[in-house]
């Protein structure tokens, strides 16, 4: 049984990993708060399943959903936050959930209010062992995820693009001042979180079998605690903090049933933290 | 430009006057939001009753209107609902649509203003205990939970049975009134766990009830967490029956479960797609005609709810004292879908339960449940 809620928790935490890696990145370069990056996770699953009706080919839906949930991270970032850096930053981050919550009712008048399946199959097979069993979508989302997280890397730390987003997340303007491209490496930055949401939005969608306008209700605010658990701007913290939130979740319910729904969890870890550590795990001090 | 105002105002107050002659009744239910699907349901269940009423002559000659809002499932908006049909509407009756915690919210401000109020579905106790002008045509949750234990332990012959329990008005009262019914036929509980309304993953959860081996697994959810549920569960290798009520009684639940799973699934209801009642094969037939959709027990309710309103008006007068009269005379009445009876003293309803199984792409009869000492609430 152990094993079996270590297999969930690994396959949770990777959803939570895809969606908070990009919230923090954002963070990291911009210091904003961008609660609209559950509406583009949510665009993700919601395109992902309609490209899925149109071509019947779930690789290319998958990739070209993400794809365009990157271009979306790309519009917000330019047509909604791009003039507002330079205010206080509950500007931008007003302008983040108002953007989230319209968004929401416009996907719902695009789309309509109901759920819808998501099935796909994906000719995994499921691992069937006496105590185990893992199943051929569980086998997916987690090599899905490996393999961004693997690309993540090699991004950020061999191309120079990488370390002109850890340079602008270091010190914008100064990286600016020394002839680096900052608008460019931003949008690079957007693209590649909201990418990783749009994927993250269509994974989740086949797992749960279920698409709908509000799916980013839950990690709108659930992203935002994994980020807080890692740090600010640490993507290695936003990795672990995934994994490990997913695994508190999923075994304190595997040991005392739901006490308490399992978002309150992820609530009363970020409140202990901020309280003893507020950097994070791997956060850095300066805000 | 002055001559075209007049007119204008003229052809307002001409369309006004002949508005006047249509008798309102007030609806609310979640449009939007997370129960916007139930409440689309129950909203085109209500708007093809008045349909298919205005469509034989109305009532007493005058026809139908359904005034209509959205409550997005937040009380407080349902109540100020309340107030606006009445007050500003002139509603003579009106109809909830929604789940317990608004209907709830609105019952009592429809008891103080003296209009009668009638829950289509919500099914938790309290509502109809909030006074004489709130009745229910809904299946009240301790009947529904006792004819499940019937269902479980008499027609599928469980003897352990788990229990999940969602933790919301609905959830918690149908458990409730399942276990203690459960435990008197001489079932075991060998399991029982609460879990948070809009739950995805009950791994942990199926995975705690397998190690038991029950006999079936009792589980009070709506379609979304009911679809997570099968799904969940015939994954991790369980097998028993999943007995449901019915908050799973809606196509969604069918297609949203993964890989067929919900197949195999009973539940307790009132909407039995396979009865041969004319009004009944006409109601699945042309919801489905008109809405692109399959019907469930909540659009089902709502239409019910319209034809029990319609039935009081005729029999109490157009008046919100004349409907709540009315109501109570009610006895047998022709045209329901969910085999309605009359209300009982404490205005809830009577009707046979009838069990509905999951095979293939729809539900089908499973079974029916008329003994009185069960249905009544």
């Amino acid at each position: 049984m152990f094993l079996q809620n270590l297999t969930n928790s690994l396959v949770l935490g990777s959803v939570y990993v895809l969606i908070a890696v990009g919230l923090t990145l954002v963070y990291g370069i911009l210091r904003i708060l961008h609660i609209a990056h559950a509406g583009i996770y949510a665009f993700g699953a919601l395109m992902g399943l309609t490209l899925y009706k149109l071509t019947g080919n779930i690789l290319v839906s998958m990739i070209l959903s993400a794809a365009l949930s990157g271009f979306l991270g790309i519009l917000v970032y330019r047509y909604f936050y791009r003039k507002v850096l330079s205010e206080s930053r509950i500007v931008p981050l007003v302008i983040s959930i108002g953007l989230f919550v319209a968004m929401q009712d416009l996907y719902r008048l695009i789309w309509g209010p109901y759920k819808e399946a998501f099935s796909v199959n994906f000719n995994i097979p499921d691992i069937v062992t006496e105590n185990l069993i893992i199943t051929g979508d569980q086998i997916f989302i987690v090599l899905v995820t490996i393999i961004s997280l693997v690309a993540l890397y090699f991004i950020m730390n061999k191309t120079k693009w990488g370390k002109a987003l850890k340079a602008c997340a270091d010190d914008l303007q100064m990286t600016g001042a020394l002839g680096i491209n900052i608008e460019r490496t931003v949008m690079l930055g957007f693209f590649m979180g909201s990418f990783l949401a749009g994927l993250a939005g269509v994974l989740v969608g086949i797992y749960d079998n279920s698409v709908y306008p509000t799916m980013g209700e839950v990690p709108s605010y659930k992203a935002f605690v994994v980020v807080v658990l890692g740090g600010f701007g640490s993507l290695k913290g936003a990795v672990v903090a995934g994994f490990i939130l997913a695994g508190a979740e999923t075994f304190l319910v595997a040991w005392k049933g739901f006490l308490l729904p399992r978002d309150a969890i992820a609530f009363i870890a970020m409140i202990l933290l901020l309280m003893f550590k507020p950097s994070g795990i791997f956060g850095r001090e300066t805000g | 430009m002055k001559r075209f105002l007049v007119l204008i105002l003229l052809a307002m107050i001409v369309a006004y006057a002949i508005s006047a002659e249509t008798i309102k009744i007030g609806f609310f239910a979640p449009l939007t939001g997370f129960a916007a699907a139930d409440g689309t349901s129950a909203l085109h269940g209500a708007q093809l009753a008045i349909k298919l009423i205005n469509s034989k002559g109305g009532v007493n000659g005058k026809e139908l209107e359904l005034v209509y809002y959205d409550d997005a499932l937040k009380a407080d908006q349902a109540v100020s609902i309340a107030y606006k049909l009445v007050q500003k509407d002139k509603v003579v009756v009106a109809i909830s649509g929604s789940y317990s915690g608004t209907t709830r919210a609105a019952a009592g401000i429809f008891q103080q203003l003296k209009v009668p109020m009638i829950s289509a579905y919500a099914v938790h106790p309290q509502i109809t205990a909030t006074g004489d002008y709130i009745f229910r045509v809904g299946t009240l949750a301790t009947v529904q939970g006792r004819a499940g234990a019937h269902l479980a332990v008499e027609k599928i012959g469980a003897k352990k049975i788990a229990v999940l329990v969602m933790d919301n008005d609905f959830g918690v009262s149908l458990a409730k009134a399942f276990v203690e019914e459960a435990k008197k036929l001489g079932a075991e509980i060998v399991y029982e766990e609460k879990y948070p309304l809009g739950e995805k993953d009950f791994r942990a959860l199926l995975l705690a009830i397998k190690k038991l081996d029950p006999d079936a697994i009792y589980a009070t959810a709506y379609y979304s967490e009911a679809a997570h549920i099968v799904s969940q569960a015939k994954e991790l290798g369980i097998y028993v029956p999943i007995i449901g009520q019915e908050g799973y009684d809606s196509p969604k639940f069918i297609e949203l479960a993964k890989n067929h799973a919900a197949n195999g699934t009973v539940i307790t209801t009132d909407l039995d797609r396979d009865s041969e009642d004319e009004t009944v094969q006409w109601f699945i037939k042309t919801y489905k005609e008109t809405y692109g959709i399959d019907a469930d027990m909540v659009a089902a309710s709502a239409f019910d709810a319209v034809v029990i309103a319609a039935k009081a008006i005729e029999l109490g007068g157009e008046t919100p004292e004349g409907v709540k009269k009315g109501l109570s005379m009610i006895k047998e009445i022709e045209g329901t879908v969910t085999g309605f009876k009359g209300f009982t003293e404490k205005r809830e309803a009577m009707r046979e339960i009838t069990c509905q199984v999951v095979i293939g792409n729809r539900f089908h009869y499973f079974w029916k449940i008329t003994d009185p000492e069960i249905t009544t609430p």
